[in-house]
């Protein structure tokens, strides 16, 4: 079979399930970038709070997950969430092996990752707000929960954006490793294609061309998205 | 090579030309400087006088014009899309070890010592013996008045100090003529004192000095010669008595009236 | 899962397994760094198609995942007669060496993009006061640009080298016996899960806290001129 035919869409055609792949990989980077957003918010804010008890669990999480090898977090939240519903079920009086799927370990796994380091993306958008745009709305007698959706959410997202770009990036080349867990994304999809066709050059080359593809429209995406989030910030002038 | 009359001065300059894509800057500026001048180049932002020091050392280059330092003269070339461009990397390299800049932002290198900052051109460009530069240097250091931080950083130094250390740098290379870029212009009005006052004994030793300034006192007092610069051409120049009481030029009576309010 | 004894020999057989992760990490950044050097001078050179070249470079193999990358030169390369027939081969045979030579062109393509940060973040300022003295080309480039340049790469560098360490964990899937494949097969054969993935979870920890540390200490050893002086 010609590289052509492999990749292509007839019947013998590995196209479409390259495309689903990709598809498939997208969604679970999403809930992955979803899920680290929920734990990065949470860790910045217990860091920012205070709290000191909270801030030490916080700062524990950021650093344990970003000193570990991400292909190791995705096997142990994978076995370790398959062995937790395991056990929840034998509890429950069931008998044999609850697998968690593929997806939901592979989102949580990139998940719990990418909430390390988006824990100091937030927590450095939210300290580059003006204070006095804080204090100002004080004055003005908004109250905390008004002061946070009104004023501070808005601009953390416009100040969070650029390094929320390089952790999507970060997220969609993490969600290759999902491929361990069996889950037909984009690597595993690649993988199965190259070893029916034992043509493993075109299908990784292909892999890897349409998570260069991703990458690129996700470029586009975000500077657009960095555009129109910072329209009428005013460039600080260094001297 | 027939002795010529640039011979006798320390630097000669004519006609200079410089543009920045659209905008000329210099527009032909002329002038000479005997050894032992201390000459002050002022006028207003944009008049061209921070470019007209730059292309003397060719950290600007110019369109035309002739540069000679010493006798020796810079040569050009002109590039196939008629850009211009020095001849001879050595030379230009030389010479500027011959000048001496100090720079309006002090530009003491962050990762060395200040001790560190005036042997490193010595050593490396001039290839002159460690010791002798050392020796040297701590002089300057003393002269200049902060030979107790000599082991200081930069970072560690107040602007006054930077600048004086910076001084002393350029007088490391033992250079023929000095160039200053507005040297207190980005001081805090209490340290730029200390540095004049160090510049004016300089002018006092008979060094040849470019200083382009706004302190108009200091240009009044310790220059042999002023040159008034507008949008790029030399409006008058003279000693400054007669052009502070009399000068031919409206602009230049202008300028002072400016300055001093 | 308590058993002592098994914790211990767990432990001795993943840090005889460490030297192959070590390995491919060194020799990676080490070789990386070069071939860095050699991309971030491409991307500068003001030859559009060496920078149109280098940019590529950077665009494919910054975008790709790794482990895409491992695979194409493991897997891909080993598919082709010619390859097999070339001089390379007995190179390319070896899955450590694709493995290194993957993480090497793949770290590259990080550090350059490092380098050209930290060459565009000299301040021009010093830079033309040593053009003013006179220095130029390779003299100006050894006493002023890369050593400060250097001092301004650190930090990222740091967090790229310690990127590398978890990277390496990839190398499992490409048949090399390092930490991670070792705690696989350990809990495979013995079906404990936790322990063998735990204790290669700490000692991936302590060497990145480890080679972090030295890296501070770097800093702190070139940078007397950023520390407050002590009177």
């Amino acid at each position: 079979m010609t590289w052509t035919t492999a990749l292509g869409f007839s019947e013998r055609g590995w196209g479409p399930a390259l495309l689903e792949g990709a598809v498939m990989t997208l969604l679970v980077s999403i809930a992955g970038l979803a899920i680290g957003a929920v734990l990065g918010s949470l860790v910045a804010w217990s860091k920012l709070s205070g709290a000191r008890v909270a801030a030490a669990i916080g700062e524990s999480y950021a650093a344990i997950f970003r000193g570990l090898p991400e292909l190791l977090v995705v096997y142990f939240v994978y076995f370790g969430s398959s062995a937790a519903l395991t056990g929840l079920d034998h509890l429950l009086g069931g008998q044999g092996f609850l697998g968690v799927p593929g997806f939901a370990a592979g989102a949580l796994a990139v998940g719990v990752i990418s909430g390390s380091y988006q824990a100091e993306v937030f927590r450095g958008a939210f300290l580059a707000i003006a204070k006095g745009e804080l204090e100002a709305a004080r004055a003005v007698g908004m109250g905390r929960w008004l002061s946070f959706h009104r004023i501070i959410a808005p601009q953390v997202m416009r100040f969070a954006l650029p390094g929320l770009g390089n952790l999507w990036q970060v997220a969609l080349k993490d969600s290759s490793l999902i491929s361990v867990t069996g889950l037909s994304e984009l690597m595993r999809t690649s993988q199965i294609a190259a070893g029916s066709t034992h043509q493993p050059f075109t299908f990784y080359i292909a892999g890897g061309a349409l998570y260069l593809a991703l990458t690129s429209v996700s470029d586009r995406v975000f500077e657009f998205a960095e555009a129109r989030a910072t329209r009428g910030m005013r460039r600080e002038a260094r001297r | 090579m027939p002795e010529s009359e640039s011979d006798s001065y320390a630097l000669t300059v004519s006609g200079l030309h410089k543009r920045f894509g659209s905008l000329e800057v210099l527009k032909g500026v002329s002038l000479l400087a005997r050894e032992g001048d201390v000459i002050s180049i002022l006028g207003s932002s944009g008049s061209g006088k921070s470019t007209l020091l730059r292309c003397i050392n060719l950290l600007e280059t110019p369109d035309e014009g002739v540069v000679t330092v010493a006798g020796e003269t810079i040569l050009m070339r002109k590039t196939r899309d008629g850009r211009s461009l020095p001849a001879d990397r050595r030379q230009v390299d030389r010479i500027r070890s011959e000048l001496g800049m100090v720079f309006q932002n002090f530009n003491l290198w962050s990762h060395m010592t200040i001790l560190e900052n005036l042997i490193e051109a010595p050593i490396h460009v001039q290839k002159r013996p460690r010791a002798e530069c050392l020796e040297e240097a701590r002089a300057l250091l003393d002269k200049v008045g902060i030979g107790d931080k000599a082991n200081f950083y930069p970072t560690h130094l107040s602007g006054g100090q930077q600048q004086r250390a910076a001084i002393a740098r350029a007088l490391a290379m033992r250079p023929k003529v000095m160039l200053f870029d507005e040297p207190t212009s980005a001081l805090d009005p209490e340290l730029v004192g200390e540095v004049l006052r160090v510049m004016r004994s300089l002018a006092d030793e008979g060094r040849t000095m470019l200083i382009v300034t706004h302190e108009m006192g200091f240009a009044r007092d310790v220059s042999d010669r002023i040159i008034f610069l507008h949008q790029g051409l030399v409006e008058d120049e003279g000693p400054p008595a007669e052009l502070f009481s009399n000068s031919k030029s409206e602009r230049f009576r202008q300028f002072i009236a400016n300055e001093r309010s | 899962m308590m058993d002592t004894a098994f914790i211990w020999e767990t432990f001795l057989r993943l840090i005889v397994a460490l030297r192959v992760t070590l390995s491919v990490w060194a020799l990676s950044v080490f070789f990386g760094a070069f071939i860095a050097a050699g991309v971030t001078w491409m991307r500068g050179s003001g030859i559009k198609p060496v920078e149109w070249f280098a940019r590529a470079y950077i665009f494919v193999f910054r975008g790709a995942p790794l482990l895409v990358q491992l695979f194409v030169v493991y897997y891909g390369l080993s598919s082709f007669p010619a390859v097999r027939a070339s001089i390379f081969w007995p190179f390319l045979r070896d899955a450590f060496n694709c493995a290194t030579l993957s993480c090497a062109l793949c770290t590259a393509a990080y550090q350059s993009e490092i380098f050209r940060g930290a060459l565009a973040g000299v301040p021009h300022g010093q830079v033309e006061a040593a053009r003013a003295c006179g220095m130029s080309g390779f003299l100006l480039f050894r006493r002023v640009i890369f050593p400060i340049a250097l001092r301004q790469a650190l930090p990222a560098y740091s967090t790229e080298v310690i990127s590398m360490v978890k990277a390496t964990a990839l190398v499992s899937l490409v048949t090399l016996w390092d930490v991670m494949s070792v705690a696989l097969k350990i809990r495979n054969d013995t079906l404990v899960t936790y322990t063998p993935l735990l204790i290669a979870g700490a000692i991936y920890f302590v060497v990145n806290y480890l080679i972090a540390r030295v890296f501070i200490f770097i800093e702190q050893w070139l940078s007397p001129h950023l520390r407050a002086r002590s009177v």
